[in-house]
């Protein structure tokens, strides 16, 4: 059963064609990889997805069976759908813990205004919820940091709370963007551990956007390649290692016996 | 610095026993104020005592809208100016002094709503944020501030030039609140209240979600924070304190008000009080509401004789103590007691991690 699907979502800026068209479809429970050169529209692709930009006209995006197509962000985040960013925007200035039980707002359930008319019913939920908080940030490892203030974290425990905050909403679906940018590649198995235990841990369906395709390769199930805003391939990673048009777009069309001759004849 | 750290530990004492007893012996400790102030003093700075309360009413609220919500506005005092004239107009007998409007409401009628009418008004002083940030925000907000001040000065149905006079101050059954003294103890229950429920706000998921739209306003939209809600929310309450604090100001002894009351310099020495606090720093900001408070009135006379003509220096010694804080003090006040209050944590549990390899060994 597909869990997200597009159907001809496309946004162009100004003149600018950032994403063509694309139509995906990603299967429940499934880790769906999503690859391509710099500037190919994959961030473009999850901003449209998460209501950070709104799709152009004929787009269509159903998340869960629920047609989500401009849709604000917070709703689409209240469906289920949370996701990273490639540079993570934490909450600087809030302590970690804070960082994760903003993640955990959706499922607030007291009013706005309940700090006001009924405080005691507000610290026993923030109690529940910070217990809560405080066994995700031990799974991740950040639990004795719990009380520094994000900024003050290093590059790896920074992603980490960044993973640890799009986990707290208790999403059917994660977007990952770039989770392993910047980090050694000890590190970046490390990571790709950690995100593959989590999503065991919480029945996750996972879409991510990498750059090193022998993660990509080795963790996914499905991959789809985007090359200046169109799909131009999709299929297991063998397949679409193999795929010409893939190749192509990663490293130019191979230059012909002929072409070369007749540049040379020149 | 030991001896610093007596104070948290007796505050942190108290509140292991019950939450609110750190609050009730603050309570006690300033029920004795006025006393203390007429005997060492005089009656006059009894009457500084309650602006002060009332500043830091108006700080606090300010506050939740800048310091937790980060949205700069500088239509505050219009709030405040709205709070106060919707009181006195609907709580004064009908024809009055002047021409004034009247509607001659029981006092405590009359207050809350004045700070439902505030908190509306709130609304709308907010409504630019929503697509409006930074310093364009705040001209936005300063010209309806502004505007607020103009029509109170330019209709004599709301005071106009000569003020509104005579406003009736509140009572319980026949006891009146209409000397410094007993209105100390109005005015300062309502701070203490307006302290207490500005924490209560921080550190539940109103306060959470403010300073997410703070920190990253497109992260906080994913983290499925309704933006526009919480940044409408965060200026209606920051218009309910406005609106208190301005009700307040209105009924207080002398019973008189004066569109000048709410003029930009006001406005001016507001942000002055939440800066020097520490913006997003609730203690800070009141540290800079007694403070600025104090300072403006000593400074009020202070002249500089130039050329045999004399200079009120006054707004000179505000305006560069305000460049001065921000390029030397940014964090303010508050900065320090974070930082105060980080090393002891830190110490703390060095001090548990130290004790537990003891116990280990």
């Amino acid at each position: 059963m597909a869990l997200l699907e597009t159907r001809n979502l496309s946004k162009s800026f100004g003149g600018l064609q950032a994403i063509h068209e694309v139509s995906l479809k990603v299967e429940s429970n499934k880790v769906h990889g999503l690859i391509g050169p710099n500037g190919s529209g994959k961030s473009t692709f999850f901003n449209l997805l998460t209501g950070v930009y709104q799709p152009d006209k004929g787009s269509y995006i159903e998340f869960d069976n629920v047609d989500v197509t401009g849709k604000p962000a917070h709703y689409i985040a209240g469906k289920g759908l949370s996701r990273t960013f490639q540079l993570l925007r934490l909450y600087g200035e809030l302590s970690v813990l804070d960082n994760v039980l903003v993640g955990f707002h959706p499922h607030t359930k007291y009013s706005p205004f309940a700090p006001f008319f009924n405080g005691s019913e507000v610290r026993r939920q923030d109690q529940i919820v910070k217990e809560q908080m405080f066994e995700l940030l031990e799974f991740i490892g950040l639990a004795e940091h719990a009380e520094i203030p994000a900024a003050e974290l290093s590059g790896g425990q920074r992603r980490l709370l960044a993973l640890g905050r799009a986990i707290a909403m208790r999403p059917k679906m994660l977007l990952l963007d770039e989770p392993g940018a910047g980090l050694s590649p000890a590190n970046i198995d490390n990571l790709m551990d950690t995100i593959m235990t989590l999503k065991d841990r919480y029945n996750l369906t996972i879409v991510v956007v990498e750059h090193i395709l022998k993660v990509v390769m080795a963790t996914c199930d499905t991959i789809s390649v985007l090359d200046h805003g169109q799909k131009i391939s999709e299929g297991t990673p063998e397949f679409v290692k193999n795929d010409p048009a893939v190749v192509e777009a990663y490293l130019g069309r191979e230059m012909e016996d002929e072409d070369i001759r007749a540049a040379m004849n020149t | 610095m030991g001896f610093l750290s007596i104070v948290p530990d007796f505050i942190e004492r108290l509140g292991k026993h019950h939450r609110l007893l750190p609050w009730l012996f603050a309570y006690a400790l300033l029920l004795p104020v006025p006393f203390v102030l007429a005997t060492l003093f005089n009656e006059y700075l009894i009457d500084l005592a309650n602006r002060i309360c009332l500043f830091i009413l108006l700080a606090v609220g300010l506050n939740i809208v800048k310091g937790f919500c980060g949205q700069v506005t500088v239509g505050h005092i219009g709030l405040y100016a709205i709070g106060a004239v919707t009181s006195a107009v609907l709580a004064l007998e009908p024809g009055g002094f002047g021409g004034a409007l009247g509607f001659g409401w029981p006092v405590w009628l009359a207050i809350p709503m004045a700070v439902l009418v505030t908190a509306f008004a709130g609304l709308i002083i907010g409504l630019p944020s929503v697509r409006l940030e930074g310093a364009y925000l705040a001209l936005a907000t300063l010209g309806l501030g502004e505007s607020v001040r103009i029509f109170i000065a330019v209709t004599p149905a709301l005071g106009s030039s000569t003020g509104l006079m005579m406003i009736p101050a509140p009572s319980i059954g026949s006891f009146v609140f209409d000397s410094f003294t007993s209105y100390y103890y109005l005015v300062m229950t309502a701070a203490l209240a307006g302290i207490y429920f500005s924490f209560s706000i921080l550190h539940s998921a109103t306060g959470r979600a403010f300073q997410a739209i703070r920190e990253d306003t497109i992260a906080a939209s994913v983290n499925g924070i309704n933006v526009v809600k919480y940044k409408l929310l965060a200026f209606v309450l920051s218009a309910i304190y406005a609106g208190l604090a301005g009700a307040l100001f209105a009924h207080m002894p002398p019973g008189y008000l004066h569109h000048n009351n709410f003029t930009v310099i006001e406005m001016v020495t507001l942000l002055l009080m939440v800066v020097l606090g520490g913006i997003g720093n609730v203690w800070g900001g009141v540290i800079g509401a007694i403070v600025v408070s104090i300072a403006y009135d000593q400074t009020k006379d202070l002249i500089f004789i130039f050329m045999d003509r004399p200079i009120v220096i006054q707004p000179l010694v505000f305006g560069l103590s305000m460049v001065l804080l921000v390029l030397f003090m940014p964090r303010g006040i508050g900065g320090w007691i974070e930082g105060f209050r980080r090393n002891r944590r830190f110490i703390r549990r060095s001090e548990e991690r130290l004790s537990g390899t003891a116990r280990n060994s």
